[in-house]
């Protein structure tokens, strides 16, 4: 590869990200500089096996890590994996070289080189970039990191994050967790996986109906609606931890729609109790409930703005259900799309757009900036593609779609390129929650 | 010199790199200190509606303390009875239409003559749409039924309502004739 060509490689894997001085909007403001993805050119990047540096891996994590690790990289849209084989011994600095020779040679532009200890409890992973655009194949990067013996996969999120961080400046979002419902109608469970869908585990195990789980910004605990006890009423459970669930909302009516607050200490939701559909605001600290809308018609599915200081919502005050924005006290109503039926709006991280889903022959995701100009669609075809969740660092989208004869959660990057199944499973799969990094 | 150029690209980037990790967006780490939250349901079933209203500006939100009883009656204990037919309504709307109107006045007669039994109302909605707006929409499907029944003279304090939106559908092919058939107020009585 030529040096120009070098060039363009890495100013376009450069170029879609913000600079300091572009991510902090100006006071007032929820939009940062949207990083979306697709189309930028890749960097090539070796894996190779992990190195065994201390500890025997008998449950081969050397070659699970170096998986795991590059398909989180391939995920990231940013990275193209080179691939490669052998083993490269611990200790070792001249078969290292060779490898990175070979790697070079074969289009790699850096290298990621992973050193594993397995303790008797823990797993203890160094991760080590290598520049190999250079001639001495420079070190450029080193970080450790560990986790529990059982948490493998996890080691391996943790080093693909960083990696993206060191050439991005913002930190992958492979160390996340995906949770939504699955099973038949009448016996939905809220579960979660891995965001890629691997080591799904239950959250609910109660036999009624689960519907709609939204993660907490500290990544903690997921608030969901049950009819577990025979009402639609809205709980939170902390799947980590020995910690008992909370009522959150058990009145008269529909009690749904959760929504964290972005500080954590309170949650949008929708309640009937007052007559009809209404979004209100629950302080955990205090539990009292702020009623802000005041309609006659459907008002319901909040989202909070990343400042917290706006929420939208969808409200069928005009005829058919929109998406309307307020400011967080209720006020300065406005309506932001028209002209369709426009349910689950989801504001972005960066703050800059909602997504939405729009039903015509079928449902669609849609993409539309906050001050609702350029609403642009991000899926097609003939089947349903809805319920879209943002991944931390608004790069990516999870959603549901039919496409393949049954409900499944997708993931694609937020222009709707790089569509893929996340969840292959027998049952149905229906409203994903992305979650925060995990602490 | 080839080779020194594109080291100086890759050089740069992780020098922004550096620079940008500082500024990286994390996610918020604040734990609510949240005490059990004691939300929960008012005394009585339900309250007749107001008629609607036009939304007033919400100059100051309200801010109230959540109820701490629980009175709803179980769902489990209502059971379908032969003499109470369905409701039926159009594609995103929650209107009585005129057709089914009789059908809720048999009803209204029925809960007069058995005044020992109350009502559960469930709303229901066809598949299309999307969940948690069709929560909503079977919410005010199972008002406005109510809200009729209480127009012939049921006292609004013997119903109940509940909302399934699309979680319960008496037909599950996926046609215009099955989703009519789901877009429906369900009525349940029991014995006081």
């Amino acid at each position: 590869m030529s040096a120009v060509a070098m060039l363009v490689v890495l100013l376009a894997l450069a170029a879609p990200w913000p600079s300091p001085a572009q991510q902090t909007g100006g006071p007032g403001t929820d939009v940062y500089v949207n990083v979306t993805g697709g189309g930028a050119k890749k960097l090539n990047i070796a894996v190779p096996e992990f190195t065994v540096v201390a500890g025997t891996d008998t449950a081969g994590n050397a070659k699970l890590l170096a998986a795991v690790t590059g398909s989180d990289l391939t995920f990231s849209g940013l990275f193209s994996v080179v691939a490669g084989t052998g083993t490269i011994p611990p200790n070792n600095p001249a078969m290292l070289e060779q490898s990175w020779q070979e790697f070079a040679a074969a289009g790699a532009h850096a290298g990621l080189h992973g050193l594993l200890t397995v303790r008797s409890d823990r797993l203890e992973g160094e991760m080590r970039l290598y520049d190999l655009t250079t001639p001495d194949h420079r070190l450029i990067a080193t970080k450790k990191f560990e986790t529990p013996i059982a948490l493998p996969r996890r080691l391996a999120h943790k080093i693909a994050d960083d990696v993206v961080l060191q050439f991005t400046g913002e930190q992958g979002i492979a160390d996340t967790k995906l949770a939504y419902v699955t099973g038949p109608l009448g016996a939905k469970e809220i579960v979660m996986s891995d965001y890629d869908g691997v080591g799904q585990a239950p959250v609910t195990r109660n036999g009624s109906i689960n519907l709609t789980p939204v993660w907490s910004p500290d990544a903690r605990s997921l608030a969901y609606t049950s009819y577990k006890q025979g009402y639609p009423d809205l709980y939170r459970v902390f799947p980590f931890e020995r910690r008992p669930e909370q009522t959150l909302a058990a009145f008269v009516g529909i009690n749904t729609s959760p929504a964290f607050s972005p500080d954590g200490k309170s949650l949008a939701l929708t309640l009937s109790k007052d007559g009809n559909p209404e979004i209100y605001v629950y302080t955990l600290a205090t539990a009292t409930m702020r009623r802000l809308t005041r309609n006659a018609g459907i008002d319901t599915e909040p989202t909070w703005s990343p400042s917290g200081r706006q929420i939208a919502f969808i409200s069928d005050r005009n005829g058919t259900p929109s998406v309307y924005v307020m400011d967080a006290d209720g006020l300065s109503v406005r309506q932001l799309t028209s002209g369709g039926f426009h349910t689950q709006p989801r504001w972005s991280p960066k703050g800059d757009t909602l997504v939405y889903t729009a039903r015509g022959a079928t449902h669609d995701l849609w993409i539309v900036n906050v001050d609702g100009s350029n609403p642009r669609r991000l899926t097609g075809g003939t089947a349903d593609n809805q319920g879209a969740t943002w991944a931390p660092n608004g790069r990516h989208l999870a959603f549901q779609s039919n496409r393949n004869g049954r409900w499944q959660i997708f993931a694609m990057l937020a222009d709707g390129s790089a569509q893929e199944a996340v969840t292959r499973g027998a049952a149905e799969a229906t409203s994903p929650s992305w979650s925060p990094r995990l602490p | 010199m080839l080779t020194r150029c594109s080291h100086l690209v890759l050089s740069t980037l992780l020098v922004a790199a550096v620079v940008l990790s500082g500024c990286a967006k994390r996610p918020a780490t604040t734990q609510a200190a949240a005490p059990a939250p004691t939300g929960s349901a008012t005394t009585t079933a339900a309250t007749p509606a107001p008629a609607p209203v036009q939304s007033a500006p919400p100059t100051a939100a309200t801010t109230t303390p959540a109820p701490s009883t629980t009175a709803r009656p179980a769902v489990q204990d209502f059971a379908a009875v032969p003499e109470l037919a369905d409701v039926f309504f159009d594609f995103d709307k929650y209107d009585i239409r005129p057709g089914d109107a009789k059908t809720l006045d048999a009803n209204a007669s029925w809960l007069k003559s058995n005044p020992n039994h109350l009502m559960l109302i469930e709303g229901h909605c066809d598949e299309r749409g999307t969940n948690e707006y069709n929560l909503a929409l079977g919410e005010r499907r199972a008002k406005s039924t109510m809200n009729y029944l209480v127009s012939q003279g049921v006292q609004a304090n013997r119903i109940t309502i509940i909302s399934y939106g699309e979680e319960r559908p008496q037909c599950t092919e996926h046609n215009e004739a099955c989703w009519a058939k789901n877009r429906r107020a369900h009525f349940l009585v029991k014995p006081r």
